[in-house]
This record gives structure tokens, sequence and C-alpha cells, in this order.
């Protein structure tokens, strides 16, 4: 994949009193979201013990820091920065060093998100658990079997996480298939529901309230409580899901 | 041998400072709601500040020691009656085996902390204690073990009532009256707040607010002007921190608390500075909450004038 990445414009905002913001162009685009995870993997090296959050999200990463040992870090090591110096010079030393892979290596280049191990994630499309299959067949026009094959023939990046922990936000869903939320949400979503909003595709990793329109169920745990597990899935990553049958759903359910 | 709820209070919760660090998983941070009064309570009993706490919310639960403790109450004044006698807050109490805690009648703010001499025994999930879901059910039993790190040795004066540690007092009063404090919210403009009419903008710094009637650990809902933006936008979501000022389609306002999602998709005005979330956290709805600008570097020294005052910080 051809990234231009000297070519994107980055701004950083402060965001209240302890946090910044580092922003690209706001848009759902692979090319932004690769771009948002490396900054964050080059931050992460620098092990500064005031940093208490790094959290991408489609365009942008923020940074959480506590302001106490940012100014105690700050006496010793950096010349007294203000906090947006700071920032600043995160962002010029990123710039700098991709730009020296970008001519040191060109192929290192190819390390993108495309050449990362895709993730797959078993799906039971069975109407007793896609329980809104129905809705996008009246509403879109198209048959079970259309929708299954479309929605497991795409590979999907994961934005973002929220909502609930370990709840992805995937993308970007084939026009096809796109239906808009539930006007007011379901009281209860089961755990591993597989849920179409607008463009986004998206598991609930646990029982829930929830407005997205259920196409299906993963019998597989994305979010564990163990503090070794947590979440499987992480901004950046790709994913494609693949059907299995119900006798299957049940033999591998790991929420029973 | 413990301290056993024998009744159920709406939203009590055990807190500390939270949990961080695991936020682009999607799990929240939560902590306490009032992080200074929070703080205070360990402050004053020798504990490490940002150690777990009981944050009460009224009607309030009711406790049963079944042996000894020092404890210190801070916050909202709820009445505190031990064994149905009134007791101080912002002091460090004895309390006997078979005492009974139960909190009156919400005199004044909104929500209260008991620290506990010691270090809560229980597991930690991801570093922190702080609940993010549940609140404390009735029967449940807490147990504090005396930790080696800390003086549980008292003045006492003599009338045999514990006097806290010299030099103390003063700082207890201060910021004790600090988070009570009337006087404008301070905040730092965020992203969407160029999106707000000239006239939303206006009304927003020079208008009065209230806190609504579903405010809780997730979020305050403010009523006052409805606010506009220059156009309908749709913002991706991004991160917010607690402070996060949003605006809702409808025009309302929601203050996001300690226990708000990780990340959220409505326009972003601003972030309420650290130091005046306390004084949010305790306003009741009775109170007038002006909104005032300010700058980075004036919340920077305000909030390192207050860590100052915590000299036994851990």
């Amino acid at each position: 994949m051809k990234t231009n990445f000297e070519n994107m414009n980055w701004r950083l905002e402060l965001l209240g009193d302890h946090a910044l913001v580092f922003s690209l162009e706001e848009k759902m685009s692979e090319e932004i979201i690769e771009k948002i995870m490396a900054l964050k993997k080059s931050i992460e090296t620098l092990h500064f013990d005031f940093i208490k959050e790094l959290i991408p999200s489609y365009h942008t990463l923020t940074l959480v820091y506590d302001i106490d040992l940012f100014y105690q870090n700050n006496i010793t090591v950096k010349n007294n920065q203000s906090i947006i110096e700071f920032g600043n010079s995160l962002l010029n030393a990123f710039k700098h060093s991709t730009t020296n892979i970008d001519t040191e290596n060109a192929s290192e280049k190819n390390t993108s998100i495309q050449a990362e191990k895709i993730i797959q994630i078993p799906v039971c499309y069975d109407e007793r658990l896609g329980i809104d299959l129905e809705n996008i067949v009246s509403k879109n026009k198209i048959s079970i079997e259309e929708i299954i094959k479309i929605h497991t023939e795409e590979t999907y990046l994961v934005y973002c996480l929220g909502f609930l922990p370990g709840f992805a936000y995937m993308g970007k869903v084939n026009a096809a298939i796109q239906i808009a939320r539930h006007t007011s949400p379901r009281k209860e979503v089961q755990a591993g529901s597989v849920g179409i909003a607008g463009m986004q595709t998206g598991i609930y990793p646990m029982n829930s309230p929830g407005g997205w329109q259920i196409i299906g169920r993963t019998p597989i745990k994305i979010f564990d409580k163990d503090p070794a597990i947590l979440g499987k899935l992480s901004a950046g990553n790709r994913i494609q899901f693949y059907p299995i049958a119900f006798l299957e759903f049940e033999k591998l359910n790991e929420y029973k | 041998m413990a301290i056993q709820i024998i009744k159920k209070g709406i939203a009590d919760t055990i807190q500390d400072i939270g949990r961080y660090g695991y936020q682009h998983l999607g799990i929240q941070a939560n902590g306490f709601l009032d992080y200074q009064s929070a703080r205070l309570a360990n402050y004053i009993l020798g504990n490490p500040v940002n150690a777990a706490v009981f944050e009460i919310h009224f009607p309030a639960s009711s406790f049963c020691f079944t042996r000894n403790y020092t404890i210190c109450i801070t916050g909202a004044n709820f009445v505190p009656l031990l064994n149905e006698k009134s007791i101080a807050i912002n002091t460090p109490i004895e309390v006997k085996q078979n005492d009974i805690l139960q909190f009156l009648k919400p005199i004044e703010g909104r929500v209260s902390y008991i620290a506990i001499q010691g270090k809560i025994k229980e597991e930690a999930w991801l570093n922190s204690h702080s609940y993010f879901a549940n609140s404390i059910q009735k029967d449940a039993l807490f147990e504090w073990e005396a930790s080696s790190s800390i003086s549980n040795k008292f003045l006492k004066n003599s009338s045999n009532q514990i006097q806290v540690f010299k030099g103390k007092t003063e700082t207890i009063q201060e910021i004790h009256s600090l988070i009570f404090s009337t006087g404008p919210i301070q905040f730092i403009p965020g992203p969407a707040w160029k999106d707000l009419t000239e006239a939303s903008q206006k009304a927003f710094l020079s208008t009065e607010y209230h806190i609504g009637m579903q405010a809780n650990r997730m979020g305050y809902p403010l009523k006052g002007a409805l606010l506009q933006l220059n156009k309908p936008n749709q913002y991706l979501s991004a991160a917010v921190t607690r402070g996060t000022l949003q605006l809702l389609p409808n025009g309302e306002l929601m203050v996001l608390m300690a226990d708000h999602q990780t990340i959220g998709g409505y326009a972003n005005l601003g972030q309420i500075i650290l130091v005046d979330l306390p004084r949010l956290a305790q306003a009741s709805n009775q109170t007038s909450i002006h909104f005032m600008e300010t700058t980075i570097d004036t919340a920077h020294k305000l909030y390192q004038q207050i860590e100052k005052k915590f000299i036994h910080r851990s």
C-alpha cells in the first residue's frame, strides 16, 4: 500500500488540563488509523511515566497525562517545556523517524495493516441468533444467504474500542447490507452478538443494552476479565468473519 | 471480622484513584467522583491518599463494624450517626466492635467518603479496587488490614478524643472549604467550541446552569440555555475525559464524570479543569453554576497548589 504520511497534516490540541489530542483529517480511513497507531507505538517506546493513557480512535490519538509527574519529569529532563511543546516534540520525533525509515528502507513501508495477520472470527448467522436478519432482508431487498456472503467476504479494520470493554468498531460494511441502528435500543443484547450500524459492524463482548441490528452471534469470547487476556481486538487489527452452523456454535460456545 | 453492610444504599461503591492504562481497550477508568474529598479522608488517617474508600450517595448504606477501626468521613455532610449519636466529619473517629454507622439526611454536598485506616483486603482488578457497574449490596463484608507503612498513632487530648496530626487541621479546613466554595467552574475550550454559534458561546459563558435530576457517576446533565452549532455536524468518536462538556443533539449539555465511556461522538465543547471537578461533583440541584474560560497555565498552577498541600503523598 502506498502511503504519503509526510503529506498528512497533524494537529495538536489540548483536551482540558490533563490530556492532549493528536489528530489527522476527520474521516474513517485505513491510512489514517494506520498512521494513528504508528504514532501511538512511537510514543509508547519512550516510556514516559507521566503518560497514563494513549487512546486511538479513527483520526485521533488522545494522550492522558498526570500533571504532577509531568512537571517532575520536566524539571529534571526537559528544560521546562509546556505540555503543548512536549506534544509537538513527540510529533517531530515521530515525523523524523518515519521519514528516515522511508528513505533508508523502502520495503519497511509494506509493514502496513495489509501485511498483518487477519483475525478469523466464527459467526453463526442462524435466525435464532441473528434476530434482526429479517429487517435487512425486507429493508435492503436481499436474501439471508447474500447477507452472509457479503458480511463474510470482506475484511474489516478495527477503528477504535469503546462503549463497552472490548467493543470494537469495525468497518466498512458493504452498502448492500448497511442498515441504521434501531431507533430505540434493546434492553439486552446477548454477549457475542454481531451487529451492524450503518457502515460499521461490531461484536457485543457482554450482555448489554444496545441498538445495533443483530445478524448473528460468535461463540468466541472477545473480551475476558482475566488480566492475561482482556481484549482480543485492538485498533488497527484486521478481522474477517466466517460462517458456522448452529450445532457448531453450541459446541464452541464460550459464553455458557 | 469485617465491616458489614446492614442496609443497602442507592449507589454506594468502593472507589480509589481509578483504573488507568486500559482505555484503548474500551475499559473505563472509574475512580473517585470527588477525588479531593476522597483523598482528604485518606490523608487524615495517614493512608496513601489514592487508596480505596467507600463512596456514599444518599440514601446511604448502613454499616456495622465487627471489630475496632479508625475511620474518617469526608465530602458531603449526610449527618453521620454512630450508634444514633451524631459524629464529626473531616476527623478521625474510633469505632468499636458492633458499632453501627448510619447517615440521616443530606445537608451539604452530593457524595460522601468513608476511609478506613489501613488497606482494603480485596483483590484488585487491573491495579484498582474501583467498582464499575455494580453497587455495594446488603450483607456484603469488607475487611481492611493494618498496613505497616502507616502510623496509626494519633495524638489524644485531655478528654481522650483523637486529634489529627499536628499542622494538618488548617489544611483539612482549607481543602474542604475549597471543594464547597461557590464561584465559576473553569473550563478549557475543546475541539467543537469554535463550531458553536456566537450567541451560544455567549449564552454558555453568561447564563446560569443547574445540575439535572438524572446526575449520576457517568455524567451530570445541565439545565439552562440550550446551545446550537453553526451547522449540524457529525463527529467521529474520539476519546473523552472526566469533565468533558458534551453538547447533545437536542441542545442540552452533559458533563462526563468518573464512569464516563472511553470515547464519545457528541460535540466536545471543552473540559472542566481538574481542580473544579470536585466542586461540580458536590454541587446540589439548586446550586447556580456559572462557567468561565481559563487557560492551561492557570489550570496547572491551581492543580499543583492544591497537590502541594497533601504532604503525605504516596
